[in-house]
């Protein structure tokens, strides 16, 4: 038999992947990771406060500031979050060195965590991982303050990162029930951030059927200023696609799976136990095309896990553009819950963020230089305020220079058009994606398999599920806000809808006797202004 | 005056029968003693279809009902509905005789016998005629004219009328049951009894009463009766829509519409689906969208409340300065407000007594409005006739004042 060892090239071995908890929140979802058991990973904890890093479970542990803080957490200052990791820069290099992925788990508002994060995202960077932050946001209660650093730690993360997914606090109300105690809440928290990285590890690490990869990962995060889009959810036993797909778009970061309506590429990853069947994948995949527009690039993949046993999980993974989630959020409520406040950026600073393999391949030209040189003293300077001198040193500094430039380089205008250019070049995706897809706003309604919920319901499903279509569609027929106006005018593309419900429901009325009255079939016509009102509205609208 | 008195009120609905036991206490306060509701069978669209069955409802409502008040329930007010009744207001104009000029009491009679003097149809009974109001040469009186000078005098009455056979069934119906009906009173003009107050039939109110076969309502402008009626459909056809929709048994289309349904058009609320569990029958669980589900309510509850709307006379709505009061069971549909502001653009408020007094539960619903509001009706109606039974004249005075 000839032996086929399969390539590589696209798979990572888990010993390459580095999950780092920064700061005191970071050192809570770190250790919640590790509680549930991630095989393989190396952990590393990030702390000034040596009481909070020696309760830490991670097996590697830097403590940060040993000089400047001696032992004691930064006080929420972010400044001198920023000085405690570059005095401990040199080790954090080290361990970080060879990964080809780092998580980053960090909460911001605090000071380590927002001071130290970008820095050792950029770090990170330069030794040629790709960097996935899940940072928290503060609660509101915390204050303006906490909530500022915050934002501008996000800004620079955004910048920084190849993928940032920002869990905001003050939505952790969802994932637990009012009156459930302060550490449940927080532990939901926490576990949603496992689950996350466990099957962002899960997606790049096994060898799949249907090969997903890093290279699929970034094309679907490939966006700008954009929010990750992500939900993750298993599932065993009966029914476990579907149920798993309900699990993953009752992420919070998915709202209910309408932020993905708006998604240029989505990333869809299945993993199952021996005996995931093609027909659980196909079902699934036909539900989630209802989310998701249909001109959305999809990458799909498909793994087999034995230890998943008789479970399915299924990881979505998309970015939206932060002004796509504006545009879709004609409701208050939703501009609510998108912590895009965070993403509010520099004008100078629109540049799409760069991979950092790429950025490798990409020799930048002199003029480039010269514009990093300009561009410091404006824009990184925020990035590093207190030691410039340190800074320009890391960013000037030849050889880590391509993966710190690259968002530096962003800043120049001069270089602007070949980037874009080349970018879209490296990543195969129409780059008329996004205009095409902001013309159908809601060109996917937002249906579960209407096939299936009503098959037993009705003699005809298919002729439901238009019809629900339809009613869905007729939803946003406002009603007029003149009372004056007679009820007929009221919705005028109601009507019309509603026309073509009533021929779809041809054959269930002929169940009906051939008069579509239910219950009130056998009774004498209740006739007003000419309308019989035992048939239901829908239907009635029609018959004019 | 006056001792305390015992009224019931007995409202035979589409979906249940409910007999409210009240105490009318010499001070006029009212005091709630019991109640007792069975759930309705025989009867659509608000009118009786199956004697026997009502019988029976009618007889376990009474029983409840007095087991609850420890009162013996021999005389009842009946409140009635259904599409046949109608209401029209008429003006009697009366030209005083040149000899006299001061209005007398027969002056009025014979106005009022004139206003009433309407073509109503054979098979029609009078139901109600209310006062609205007096005019005397063109200048309105809302209080008695008599002893006024004036030349020409007309009346201004709301004329409630119904098909005669069918409520004389509906009396026939509580007689066989060994009680005597004291009076029959349309149901949206009970209702109002109890939801609406003075100011706000000044004001303007319009009150729509959304039970379970029929919608009945009765708009007051500048505290009087302006208009009245009933549309024969109601929470029971949003059940029967639903049931059509998604092939839902009835029970499981009530239930869904009860616990899930949403009227209010907010999106938001329409988001998912909602899953009916298996039941023991062996059907497998299903699915109903929600805004599939909010859909159907909703346009079933637009069109009763336009219906509504083009009854109302013509330039009235605007007239409307209070708001609107929602009674009847299906005015516990969720986002009914908001619908109802969709509608008619004005205020809208949850009709509940604020002077009555007894279990709280009792009359915090609004299924039960119409039959508090007949309690309510017989006080007033009882405090008329101490007033003008001599006279004879104005039996239901008390729709003007209070």
């Amino acid at each position: 038999m000839i032996e086929f060892t399969k390539d590589q090239q696209n798979t990572i071995p888990s010993s390459l992947v580095k999950i780092i908890g920064l700061g005191g929140a970071g050192a809570n979802m770190l250790d919640r990771v590790a509680l549930d058991g991630m095989e393989g990973a190396e952990m590393l904890a990030l702390n000034a406060d040596i009481r909070t890093l020696s309760g830490s479970v991670a097996s590697e542990r830097i403590q940060l500031g040993r000089n400047l803080t001696k032992g004691l957490g930064t006080g929420g200052d972010p400044d001198l979050g920023q000085k405690v990791m570059m005095e401990a820069e040199k080790e954090v290099r080290s361990a970080i060195k060879g990964r080809k992925i780092v998580f980053l788990c960090v909460g911001l508002g605090g000071g380590t965590g927002s001071g130290g994060a970008p820095i050792l995202t950029r770090i990170a960077r330069e030794e040629g991982a790709f960097v996935v932050v899940f940072a928290t946001m503060p609660f509101g209660f915390e204050g303006r303050r906490r909530r500022e650093q915050a934002e501008t730690a996000l800004n620079e993360l955004a910048v920084l990162s190849n993928a940032l997914v920002v869990f905001d606090n003050n939505r952790m109300g969802e994932l637990v029930l009012a009156k459930q105690g302060i550490h449940e809440a927080f532990s939901a928290g926490d576990r949603m951030i496992s689950d996350s990285i466990k099957a962002v590890i899960r997606l790049v690490i096994r060898p799949g059927l249907i090969h997903v990869g890093l290279d699929e990962l970034m094309t679907a995060l490939r966006t700008t200023r954009s929010r990750c889009l992500f939900g993750s959810g298993m599932a065993s036993g009966k029914d476990r696609a579907s149920k798993a797909l309900t699990n993953a778009l009752s992420s919070p970061l998915l709202d209910k799976g309408a932020l993905l309506k708006e998604a240029a590429s989505v990333l869809v990853h299945i993993c199952g136990g021996d005996d995931l069947t093609l027909y659980e994948i196909e079902l699934l995949m036909q539900k989630l095309v209802k989310y998701v527009p249909a001109k959305a690039h999809v990458l799909f993949g498909a793994a087999i896990d034995t230890n998943m046993k008789d479970s399915l999980s299924i990881t979505l993974i998309s970015a939206l553009p932060e002004e796509k989630l504006h545009s879709t959020t004609d409701d208050a409520e939703r501009i609510v819950l998108a912590p895009t406040e965070g993403f509010e950026f520099d004008v100078n600073e629109e540049e799409p963020e760069a991979e950092p393999v790429e950025v490798e391949t990409y020799s930048a030209p002199p003029v480039v230089q010269q514009a990093v040189v300009l561009a410091e003293s404006a824009p990184v300077a925020e990035v590093t305020p207190v030691a410039p001198a340190v800074a320009t040193s890391t960013i000037v500094s030849p050889t880590p220079l391509s993966a710190v430039t690259a968002p530096v380089q962003m800043k120049a205008p001069v270089i602007e058009p070949p980037t874009t250019a080349q970018i879209d070049d490296w990543i195969d995706l129409p780059s008329g994606g996004f205009a095409g897809n902001s013309e159908r706003p809601f060109a996917e309604p937002v249906l579960d398999d209407p096939v299936s919920d009503f098959a037993h319901a009705t003699p005809t499903p298919a002729s439901v599920a238009d019809a629900a279509r339809e009613l869905r569609e007729a939803l946003h027929a406002p009603i007029p806000a003149e009372p004056e106006e007679e009820p007929e005018v009221k919705a005028p593309d109601l009507g019309d809808l509603l026309e073509k419900t009533r021929t779809r429901f041809t054959p269930q009325e002929s169940l009906f006797g051939g008069d579509a009255r239910g219950k009130f079939a056998d009774t004498e016509p209740n006739l007003v202004d000419g309308d019989d009102l035992d048939i239901p509205p829908f239907l009635r609208k029609k018959k004019k | 005056m006056a001792r305390a008195k015992i009224h019931v009120g007995l409202e035979i609905g589409t979906s249940k029968v409910c007999m409210v036991v009240g105490e009318v206490k010499s001070d006029g306060s009212v005091k709630i003693l019991g109640l007792g509701t069975s759930k309705s069978a025989g009867v659509r669209k608000g009118e009786i279809c199956d004697y026997s069955k009502i019988r029976e409802c009618v007889d376990d409502a009474r029983m409840k009902a007095e087991e609850a008040s420890d009162v013996e329930i021999g005389s009842v007010f009946l409140s009635v509905s259904g599409a046949h009744i109608q209401s029209i207001n008429n003006v009697g104009t009366y030209r005083l005789p040149d000899n006299e000029k001061q209005i007398q009491p027969e002056h009025i009679a014979e106005a009022n016998d004139i206003a009433k003097d309407i073509n109503i149809g054979a098979e029609h009974v009078y139901l109600h005629n209310i006062l609205r109001n007096y005019r005397v040469d063109g200048f309105e009186h809302s209080s008695s004219p008599i002893g006024l000078f004036g030349k020409t005098l007309e009346t201004d009455f709301h004329v409630v009328t119904g098909i005669g056979t069918r409520i004389q069934n509906s009396i026939k119906c509580v007689r066989e049951l060994q009680m005597d009906v004291d009076d029959v009173v349309f149901a949206p003009i009970a209702t109002a009894q109890l939801a609406l107050n003075r100011t706000e039939r000044e004001r303007g109110a319009l009150l729509i009463d959304i039970g379970g076969g029929t919608t009945d309502y009765a708009l007051y402008l500048n505290g009087c009766i302006a208009a009245s009626g009933c549309i024969p459909a109601g929470g029971e056809h949003i059940t029967n829509d639903i049931h059509m929709l998604t092939g839902l048994s009835f029970s499981k289309a009530e239930g869904l519409k009860i616990k899930e349904g949403d009227a209010s058009g907010d999106q938001s609320r329409s988001v998912g689906a909602i899953k009916i569990p298996v039941d023991e029958k062996g059907f497998s669980q299903q699915e109903v969208k929600r805004e599939v589900l909010n859909e159907v309510i909703r346009q079933r509850l637009i069109e009763i409340l336009t219906l509504v709307r083009k009854r109302l006379p013509p330039g009235s709505e605007d007239l409307i300065g209070t708001g609107i009061f929602l009674s009847g069971g299906s005015s516990l549909m969720r986002g009914l407000d908001t619908l109802t502001y969709q509608v008619f653009q004005r205020s809208i408020y949850r009709a509940e007594a604020a002077e009555i007094s007894g279990v709280q539960a009792n009359f915090k619903d609004p299924q039960y409005a119409t039959a508090l509001g007949l309690i309510r009706y017989a006080q007033l109606a009882d405090l008329e006739k101490q007033n003008t039974a001599p006279k004879g004249l104005v039996r239901f005075w008390p729709f003007r004042r209070r």
